[in-house]
């Protein structure tokens, strides 16, 4: 290991001058044991937050679970028809879901099918009114860009670790992991979107006397839509790829069973789990695709 | 094999001969630095003892049991596990040994590494009736179920470890289900190991299955509830650590077999290392004692050795020659 060059140097050239180990040690500790702190102060409180989220998850996935099969392909193959309104996605999700069934995955698909849906949910909820704010306003821009850059880059094993010590396992936390990871693209392209609205489309309509909020609601997210439907095309097939790891704090579903392929080196399980994932998330793509391109014609069609 | 001792014997024959020349062939190793802290230790304090001792060039390369035996079984990489738990893989590794691709070196754990369900110290305490698996079902409200806290829950071991199949079939063996129970999927060892910081963090209780010596043994004091019946090995290879086994019936953990294993191709260009690794083990209590220093100290791996070879050296010295421990003491 030793080189030539460094034993001529003087060792401060060599050796990076690092920080005291004892004073590192003790601002690791520090830090540590003021989450712990922060953990037994607020635990039992953030958990009674969470209880509402605890329980629509229980209950959709039961739903999702508990429903028969056929009645589960219908309300899928309706729901895609309703928003693609493409004969070809319909019949595609139909194959797709039947594949999943006929490979013996139905049930976790489910699962994963429900926790997913919740997740688009969460992250959409939260994602349009930031993006819109962040729009509005450059300083807020500056502040928050570099808080998803984190979101985005941080690796995911851990942002688990104060998730699971706050939430436990399971559902929840899972919820969470993957929300942080999957909404910064839908609040960066909702963002983007609207600033990118022409600005003569904007003062005309000022120029006509529309308030701000008719100014946002038909002129600027109409506009914008294209992309703020490529941001939840994003943030689903972010969440998707997200529940894999997920599965590492205890979310069932497609990803444990991926999870547990890797630790036990089933090749094939691993890659049967692995596409059923890929599948739903080419049907929520192609479906949320297909509903923006419709919703932006309809909505075209209004302005004239 | 013959091939193999012959050529131990010869190069060990050689090193009396030619002193420390032995130090020479010892050649590039790499080392599995399993993702637990016993074994990443252990992984270490081999790293410093042939790289300093033995002039290996050491490199470690991270692991986990199933993936890494694999690779080892298949491809002779890496050369070095120090710390393998062969029920995991015992059946693979069995026919690897047989067929000469893999050598189990010696036990690395004196006592075994130890198995079980475990509940918190502090909840023991206060329920001293609570000692026995049986004892702990009947108290489901003691043990909230994370998604449901009006049930009791048993957090399972993690996804695709063995120990997940079993505590499955001994959940099911006693009847846990019906005592308002469910088993926890934990997902991962961070998982669990989350699971078991936030019910220390809340104080709240936690049953599940856990392993010695570890870290977390460590640092969050717990005792090892009885099964109220001693191992029978017949009845866990025909049912226990078998899947989706129809009718389980309660048994006791066994005392897993913890090895150091490494490949033949280690054995030949390392063998002045060999006796080495033939005879080095500890024992769980100075595991314990070092994962504690560690987790008092946030140290990683890399430091934990160095603790340990600056405190123990009563224990290690006597792993190797005098010349190769002069040689370590002087690195250090």
């Amino acid at each position: 290991m030793a080189s030539g060059i460094c034993a001529a140097l003087p060792e401060i050239a060599c050796r990076f001058p690092a920080l005291d180990d004892s004073l590192l040690r003790e601002a690791r500790k520090s830090v540590d044991a003021a989450f712990k702190t922060f953990v037994r102060t607020y635990g039992d409180a953030i958990d009674r937050a969470t209880d509402p989220l605890q329980w629509l998850l229980n209950n959709l996935e039961k739903l999702f679970v508990d429903a028969p099969w056929p009645l589960v392909l219908l309300v899928v193959a309706g729901v895609v028809h309703a928003v693609g309104r493409d004969l070809r996605i319909t019949v595609g999700a139909i194959a797709a879901l039947v594949t999943i069934g006929l490979l013996g995955l139905w049930e976790d698909t489910m699962v994963t099918l429900a926790m997913v849906t919740v997740c688009t949910a969460v992250s959409v909820a939260v994602g349009i009114p930031l993006g819109i704010a962040l729009s509005r306003s450059d300083r807020l821009q500056a502040a928050v860009i570099p808080g998803l850059d984190v979101m985005q880059t941080l690796p995911s094993f851990v942002y688990l670790i104060p998730v699971v010590m706050i939430f436990g396992i399971g559902k929840v936390p899972g919820l969470i992991a993957v929300v942080v990871y999957a909404v910064p693209p839908m609040i960066r392209l909702t963002n983007l979107g609207i600033r990118l609205v022409d600005r003569e489309v904007v003062e005309a309509a000022d120029a006509f006397g529309s308030s701000a909020r008719h100014r946002l609601f038909d002129v600027e997210l109409p506009l914008a839509l294209p992309t703020i439907m490529a941001g939840v095309n994003q943030t689903i097939m972010m969440a998707l790829a997200m529940v894999v790891v997920a599965s590492m704090i205890g979310v069932g579903g497609l990803g444990r069973n991926v999870l547990q392929a890797i630790t036990n080196q089933f090749f094939t399980v691993g890659f049967l789990n692995g596409f059923a994932l890929v599948a739903i998330a080419v049907v929520f793509d192609r479906a949320s695709q297909s509903y923006g391109k419709r919703l932006q014609r309809h909505l075209e069609v209004v302005h004239g | 094999m013959m091939k193999f001792f012959a050529a131990a014997v010869l190069a060990a024959g050689l090193q009396s001969v030619a002193g420390t020349a032995g130090a020479a062939e010892c050649g590039d190793v790499s080392i599995a630095e399993m993702n637990w802290a016993s074994a990443g230790i252990a992984a270490h304090v081999d790293g410093i003892i042939l790289e300093k001792g033995y002039g290996c060039n050491v490199t470690l390369v991270t692991g986990d049991t199933v993936p890494t035996f694999a690779s080892m079984n298949e491809k002779g990489e890496p050369d070095m596990a120090p710390e393998l738990w062969v029920n995991s893989v015992r059946e693979a590794m069995d026919a690897a040994v047989k067929e000469g691709r893999l050598i189990r070196a010696a036990p690395i754990l004196s006592d075994g590494g130890v198995e079980g369900w475990w509940i918190p110290k502090f909840l023991a305490d206060a329920h001293p009736d609570i000692r026995t698996v049986e004892a702990a079902l009947t108290h489901p409200e003691l043990f909230p179920a994370p998604e449901d806290p009006s049930k009791g829950a048993v957090y399972n071991c993690p996804s695709g470890w063995s120990c997940q199949i079993s505590t499955a079939n001994l959940f099911k063996a006693v009847g846990a289900k019906d005592k308002g129970f469910e088993l926890i999927d934990t997902g991962s060892a961070a998982g669990l190991d989350g699971s078991i910081a936030n019910a220390f963090e809340k104080k709240t209780g936690w049953l599940g299955y856990y392993w010695a010596p570890t870290a977390i043994l460590g640092k969050y004091e717990m005792v090892k509830l009885s099964f109220g019946v001693e191992h029978d090995k017949a009845e866990w290879d025909r049912c226990t650590g078998v899947a989706d086994c129809p009718d389980p019936k309660v048994n006791s953990y066994p005392v897993a077999g913890v090895f150091t294993v490494v490949t033949k191709a280690f054995a030949e260009k390392a063998s002045v290392a060999m006796d080495y690794v033939k005879t080095r083990k500890w024992d769980n209590q100075t595991v314990g004692s070092v994962l504690a220093w560690m987790d008092e100290n946030q140290a990683d791996n890399e430091e934990a050795a160095e603790h340990f070879l600056k405190e123990y050296p009563d224990l290690w010295t006597t792993w190797v020659p005098a010349d190769v421990a002069a040689k370590i003491k002087e690195s250090l």
